[in-house]
């Protein structure tokens, strides 16, 4: 019989840094008056259907909305689209970010829909259920594990634009929702 | 230089297998055997940088873990580095934590795209980088499979990248194993890569291209160097190019390694690199009517289509990247495909002074 013999070796992990999380915001109020901020990308077709949908129901409440387009995550254009976010949360009273329906344009809404809680605003990422998991892990790695998500169908793309007005019409109250809208 | 290693410590049987098995379920190995993460090799590797053990190199995405320079030297010990080429690793990291490479989008993504490291410099030989025939896989070289495979284990260990979890990658790619390959420079008829970024020769310096898989083009029927020229700039403008889907062409470089023996053919008719990439740029376009309708509407919205109907795989010719390595064979290049957005990023190695 022989013994086995041991060594001591060092693992190659690490545990990501821990934070309490930063606040999440709510509305609390009607949004008569309001000033929502809808956030495309220039990649997503099915998503700019839906948040323009969205624009129309928000107006017909007696609210406004600042449209903003994200076009790049680097580079002088990704630099501008960021400077862009951030002057836009200022300016509006809660906003929309989407869509996360691919990796980075999850990691990219989700960094821009946290742009609004930096500014102590109700912020919402819509994402696809696909990327739901990663919509929340990405929040949490970024120090917002609150970040309120909206999960769409999966896939968007290609469906006809008939299809895609009706998932429109039919999560726009839990947006509102999700946001703390009061009726 | 004294190390306090503070990494986790655990007993393991020694023989390779019992490591071997412990890596897989503990999920922090690659897939293939490892080497053990003794004390030992770990200060070894250590001294080959004058960065302290506790020093910062940043935090890795997706999950932000904090790489330490510790850290760092305990996954390049796993992936076989010799501790000569430590530095290099370091470099690596570097080079992806700068903001414009953009490992944010990049760890994440459903695409292929993962860290392709270009080395130049004097070290190159000592440290075994292939830069010769089977380059970009086959060849063996310690350097080459091992500092490519240190930077992937980091991304895994202490960023958190995982396939399927926190990478949405769709497909991956074997360079998600690590790849690393030198440049021939002395084949080249032009400035090396690390030279047109602003290096001196005698530094070591690691580029890491985010780069989608190796691309492969070959020909055998031309003996026009602007032809085979035009005929490569054709290739790299594939329609389903990243490059062509939603941004404008801004971002982002296609790397195009160029065989030593067609290098000679390009420099005779372009002996400055600049007038090279000039040209492919000037002929790596497609007309709009090569895509169905739908396509046009979107490319023409983005401002892609010019007044004659070309539509440029990208905005500028430097973001074409001609490169000289591969075997003698001729015959063939390789194209290194951009993800769009992210840009090249260099970085010069550090090493400790001799002792």
């Amino acid at each position: 019989m022989t013994s086995r013999s041991t060594i001591a070796i060092r693992l190659p992990t690490t545990r990501p840094p821990a934070t309490e999380g930063a606040p999440a915001f709510t509305v609390d109020a009607p949004i008569a008056g309001k000033v929502v901020g809808l956030r495309t990308d220039l990649a997503w077709r099915s998503w700019k259907l839906i948040a323009r949908e969205w624009a129309e129901s928000i107006h017909l409440a007696g609210a406004t909305t600042l449209e903003i387009e994200t076009v790049a995550q680097v580079g002088k254009e990704g630099h501008d689209d960021r400077a862009a976010v951030n002057a836009w949360s200022e300016k509006v009273d809660f906003g929309i970010v989407g869509l996360g329906t691919c990796g980075s344009c999850t990691s990219f809404s989700v960094y821009d829909a946290v742009a609004l809680e930096d500014h102590e605003k109700p912020s919402l990422v819509v994402v696809c259920s696909e990327f739901e998991t990663h919509a929340r892990n990405m929040a949490r790695f970024i120090g917002h594990p609150n970040l309120k998500v909206l999960v769409l169908p999966y896939p968007l793309e290609a469906r006809p634009a008939g299809e895609l007005l009706e998932i429109a019409e039919e999560y726009y109250p839990q947006a509102l929702e999700l946001l703390g809208v009061q009726a | 230089m004294t190390h306090a290693l503070t990494s986790e410590r655990v007993e393991v049987a020694a023989d390779g297998e019992a490591l071997y098995e412990l890596s897989l379920e503990g999920g922090w190995g690659d897939g293939v055997p490892i080497l053990a993460a003794t004390d030992e090799r770990i200060l070894a590797m250590l001294a080959a940088t004058p960065l302290a053990t506790d020093h910062v190199i940043g935090a890795l995405p997706p999950q932000y873990g904090v790489a330490t320079v510790e850290l760092v030297a305990v996954n390049a010990v796993m992936a076989g580095c010799q501790p000569a080429a430590f530095p290099h690793v370091l470099a690596s990291l570097e080079a992806i934590l700068t903001p414009e490479w953009n490992a944010f989008g990049l760890t994440t993504t459903t695409s292929s795209v993962f860290p392709m490291l270009i080395v130049n410099g004097p070290s190159r030989d000592d440290l075994q980088i292939d830069y010769r025939a089977g380059c970009m896989g086959g060849a063996g070289g310690r350097g080459s499979m091992t500092i490519g495979r240190a930077l992937a284990l980091c991304l895994r260990n202490i960023g958190g990248q995982r396939a399927g979890e926190t990478s949405r990658c769709v497909f991956g790619q074997p360079a998600r194993f690590g790849m690393c390959f030198g440049e021939w420079e002395e084949r080249s008829p032009w400035p090396s890569l690390a030279r047109r970024r602003g290096f001196r020769p005698e530094q070591d310096v690691v580029t890491a291209h985010g780069g989608k898989g190796t691309f492969p083009l070959a020909d055998i029927n031309n003996d026009d160097p602007h032809d085979l020229l035009h005929l490569i700039a054709k290739s790299l403008a594939f329609p389903l190019s990243n490059l062509y889907l939603g941004g404008t062409g801004e971002n982002g470089e296609v790397v195009l390694a160029i065989n030593p023996i067609w290098s000679d053919r390009f420099a005779a008719v372009f002996p400055a690199v600049e007038s090279l990439q000039e040209y492919l740029w000037d002929h790596a376009w497609q007309p709009i009517d090569l895509w169905p309708a739908g396509n046009q509407e979107i490319l023409r919205s983005n401002g892609r289509v010019d007044d004659d109907g070309r539509v440029s795989l990208v905005r500028r010719p430097d973001q074409i990247v001609p490169i000289v390595c591969g075997g003698l064979g001729s015959l063939h290049a390789i194209a290194l495909p951009s993800f769009g957005e992210s840009q090249m990023q260099s970085a010069a190695t550090v090493t400790a002074a001799p002792s």
